[in-house]
C-alpha cells in the first residue's frame, strides 16, 4: 500500500440502476460564432436536459430530482446555485435539485451522485447534468457594468487565456499547496516523469507517444459533428509544408509547454453541455415505455481523491479507484471494450489505461504510437477525441465521455463506431485537484 | 485526546519566521504528517505532537519547470526542479529543490533518489520551505 493512501471497501448497489437517455450539445467556442454567440447557460443545460430526455423516451413528468454540475460558476456565469438559476428551463419547475463541482471530474461523479440516488430507493429516475462556459464569461457593457456584476442580460465575452489559467489557482489549497510552489506545478508533467522512469523508455519515445495520442485523438474527432476542433493533424502539416505528420508534431507548431508536455498535449477549454436520465433497471418498463435501445447498467464506480501536495497525486487516485471498482464488479480488465479518460492533460490516457490494464504495463504507448488506441484500432480510447480535440467544456466533459461511450455501445456512432460493438466501458474521470472516479457500465441485454 | 481547534497552519508559518520546520508526529504509530495537519493519515488518530524536522530528505522524481510550470514570481528561486520528497521521518509531499539544471538532470535521474536538505525560503510576505541538492 502506498504511504498516506488510504483505501475503501465498496458494497454492492441495493438495486439495479441503468442509463437510458443521453444528450449532449456540440462542444464550441460560442462567441466566436454568429449562431451561437449568445447562448446562454439555461439553453445549453436545457437543451442537454431534454436530448436526454427525448433519447429515453421520457418527459418531465417522469424524473423526479436533477444533479446540476459545473466546475466554476461564478466565474462562468455569476452564478452560486447554478441548479436554481436555470430550474425553469426543461420542464422540471419546483423539482428538487443539488447543484455540485468537482472541477473536471464533475461530469463523472455526476453519474455517481445521480446512480447513488436511484440506487438508494429514494428515486426511481434522475436527470444529470453538467454544463461550463469555459471559454466565454459575462461580459461588462457599457459604462456602468462591471465584471463582477455585468447588467446585461446574456452577452457574453471571449475568457483569455490568463484569465482562466488565474482561476485554476483556485484549484489547489491556498494553506500549503500554493505556498510550497511544486504541488500546482506537477500536474502538466508528473505523469510523464513517471512512465518514463518507471517503464524504462527514452525521453524521445515519451515525446513521440504524447504527439500519437493527440493525432489519435484528432483523427477520432475528426469524425465526430460535435467535436471542436476536426481538422486532422496530417493535414495541418500538409498545410504547413511538412511531409511527415510527426516532423511537425515535433516542429515550433507545436512547441513544449511543459518539461515534456508539448502545446497539443493540452486541453481545448471551450463551452457545452451534456446530461443523461439514469433509471432503476427494473422500473423501466413502467417508466420509459417508449425505450428505444437497450439500457446500459452501471456497475460500479471507484472513488478516490489526493491533494496535490501527495506525490504522483493523479497516479495514486486512479489505482485506487480501480482497484475499488474491480474489487466490487469483479470485471477483469480484458472484459474492457472500450476505454475514456478525462485527458486535459493528454498524458492521463496512456497512464490511466494501463493502470485499468486495458493497455499491458509498459507497453502502451506502443499500442499507441502504432493507432491502435484511435477508434479503428483494437483497443480504442477518447473515441470522441478526448479533451485535446473534442474539447473540454470543463464540468460536462465528463457526461459528454458518458454520452459517446452509450452510443459506441449501441452502435449509434456512424463513421466512427468502433469495430467491435462495445459491451463494457471503463471511464476514469479526473479532476479538481485532484478527485477520481473509475466507472464501469455495461449494456442490459 | 479530544480534538482541538488548533490554529496549526498560523503556528507552522510563525516557526518557520522562527528558523524551525514544524510537522506533527502521531502519538499512536509514530508517522509525521508533513505539511502539518490535524489527523494521522496512517492510522486515523487525531492525537498529534508537534515535532521539529530535521530537514534531511530525498529526492525520487525530477520535473524541470517550463513556460506552464513557471512564473515570474520563482525567478529568484535560481535553477531549480519540482518533484517527490520523502523527508527523513518519513512524510511525501511535492517540493521544490534548488539546484538541479537541464545540464544535470540526467545525470540525478540515473541515480535517484538524490539527497536533499530543507532550506526555509522568503516569499513576497511570507516564508516557505524549499529544498537544496546535497554533493555526494
Amino acid at each position: 500500500m502506498n504511504k498516506n493512501m488510504n483505501q475503501t471497501t465498496l458494497h454492492p448497489y441495493s438495486r439495479s440502476v441503468s442509463i437510458i437517455g443521453v444528450g449532449c450539445t456540440p462542444f464550441m467556442y460560442t462567441v466566436d460564432n454568429p449562431e451561437t454567440n449568445g447562448l446562454t447557460e439555461g439553453e445549453l443545460f436545457g437543451y442537454a436536459a431534454l436530448k436526454a430526455m427525448e433519447d429515453a423516451g421520457v418527459t418531465p413528468k417522469d424524473v423526479d430530482y436533477y444533479f446540476h454540475g459545473e466546475a466554476s460558476p461564478l466565474n462562468g456565469s455569476n452564478y452560486l446555485t447554478p441548479n436554481i438559476q436555470i430550474g425553469n428551463w426543461f420542464g422540471m419547475k419546483g423539482k428538487g435539485s443539488i447543484h455540485h463541482s468537482e472541477a473536471c471530474c464533475t461530469g463523472y461523479l455526476a453519474i455517481e451522485q445521480a446512480v447513488n440516488a436511484v440506487a438508494s430507493g429514494k428515486y426511481n429516475c434522475v436527470l444529470t447534468g453538467a454544463v461550463e462556459f469555459g471559454d466565454s464569461v459575462p461580459a461588462p457593457f457599457g459604462p456602468s457594468d462591471t465584471v463582477e456584476t455585468p447588467k446585461h442580460p446574456y452577452k457574453r465575452e471571449k475568457m483569455p487565456m490568463e484569465r482562466f489559467l488565474a482561476t485554476t489557482m483556485w484549484l489547489y489549497d491556498r494553506n500549503y499547496a500554493r505556498s510550497f510552489i511544486a504541488p500546482m506545478n506537477l500536474i502538466y508533467d508528473d505523469v510523464a516523469e513517471d512512465y518514463v522512469r518507471t517503464r524504462g523508455i527514452s525521453m524521445q519515445e515519451m515525446d513521440d507517444t504524447l504527439n500519437w495520442m493527440a493525432i489519435n485523438n484528432r483523427r477520432n474527432a475528426a469524425k465526430n459533428p460535435l467535436a471542436l476542433e476536426r481538422k486532422e493533424f496530417s493535414e495541418i502539416a500538409r498545410e504547413k509544408g511538412f511531409d511527415n505528420v510527426m516532423d511537425y508534431m515535433r516542429s515550433p507548431y507545436n512547441p513544449k509547454m511543459g518539461d515534456l508536455l508539448r502545446m497539443e498535449g493540452m486541453e481545448r477549454k471551450c463551452d457545452g453541455a451534456a446530461a443523461c436520465i439514469v433509471c432503476a433497471t427494473d422500473m423501466i418498463p413502467q417508466i420509459a415505455k417508449n425505450l428505444k435501445h437497450k439500457p446500459i447498467e452501471v456497475l460500479g464506480i471507484g472513488s478516490a481523491a489526493c491533494e496535490a501536495t501527495n506525490p504522483h497525486f493523479e497516479i495514486r487516485a486512479t489505482e485506487e479507484a480501480v482497484r475499488q471498482v474491480y474489487e466490487l464488479t469483479k470485471v477483469k480488465p480484458e472484459e474492457l471494450d472500450l476505454f475514456f479518460a478525462n485527458d486535459f492533460i493528454i498524458t492521463s490516457h496512456l497512464y490511466a489505461a494501463e493502470v485499468a490494464g486495458y493497455l499491458p504495463y509498459g507497453e502502451g504507448w506502443k499500442y499507441i504510437c502504432e493507432g491502435r488506441t484511435a477508434y479503428d484500432g483494437d483497443k480504442p480510447i477518447n473515441t470522441n477525441g478526448g479533451r485535446t480535440s473534442f474539447g473540454h467544456a470543463h464540468a460536462a466533459s465528463g457526461l459528454a465521455d458518458v454520452y459517446e461511450a452509450c452510443m459506441q455501445m449501441r452502435g449509434e456512432c456512424g463513421e466512427r463506431q468502433v469495430k467491435k460493438l462495445p459491451k463494457t466501458t471503463m471511464l476514469r474521470g479526473y479532476g479538481g485537484s485532484q478527485n477520481v472516479a473509475a466507472i464501469i457500465i455495461r449494456t442490459v441485454d | 485526546m479530544s480534538i482541538k481547534l488548533e490554529k496549526v497552519v498560523e503556528k507552522f508559518y510563525e516557526s518557520l519566521e522562527e528558523g524551525k520546520i514544524l510537522g506533527r508526529k502521531c502519538c499512536s504509530c509514530g508517522a509525521v504528517e508533513f505539511p502539518p495537519v490535524y489527523a494521522c493519515n496512517e492510522c486515523g488518530c487525531w492525537d498529534m505532537e508537534w515535532v521539529e524536522i530535521d530537514g534531511e530528505a530525498e529526492m525520487h522524481s525530477i520535473v524541470l519547470p517550463a513556460a506552464l510550470s513557471s512564473k515570474p514570481e520563482y525567478k529568484p528561486l535560481g535553477k531549480y526542479a519540482y518533484g517527490e520528497i520523502v523527508l527523513k521521518e518519513g512524510s511525501r509531499f511535492n517540493g521544490v529543490v534548488r539546484g538541479i539544471t537541464k545540464k544535470n538532470r540526467a545525470e540525478l535521474a540515473a541515480k535517484l533518489p538524490v539527497k536533499v536538505k530543507a532550506d526555509i525560503y522568503q516569499r513576497d510576505g511570507y516564508k516557505t520551505v524549499v529544498f537544496d541538492l546535497v554533493e555526494d
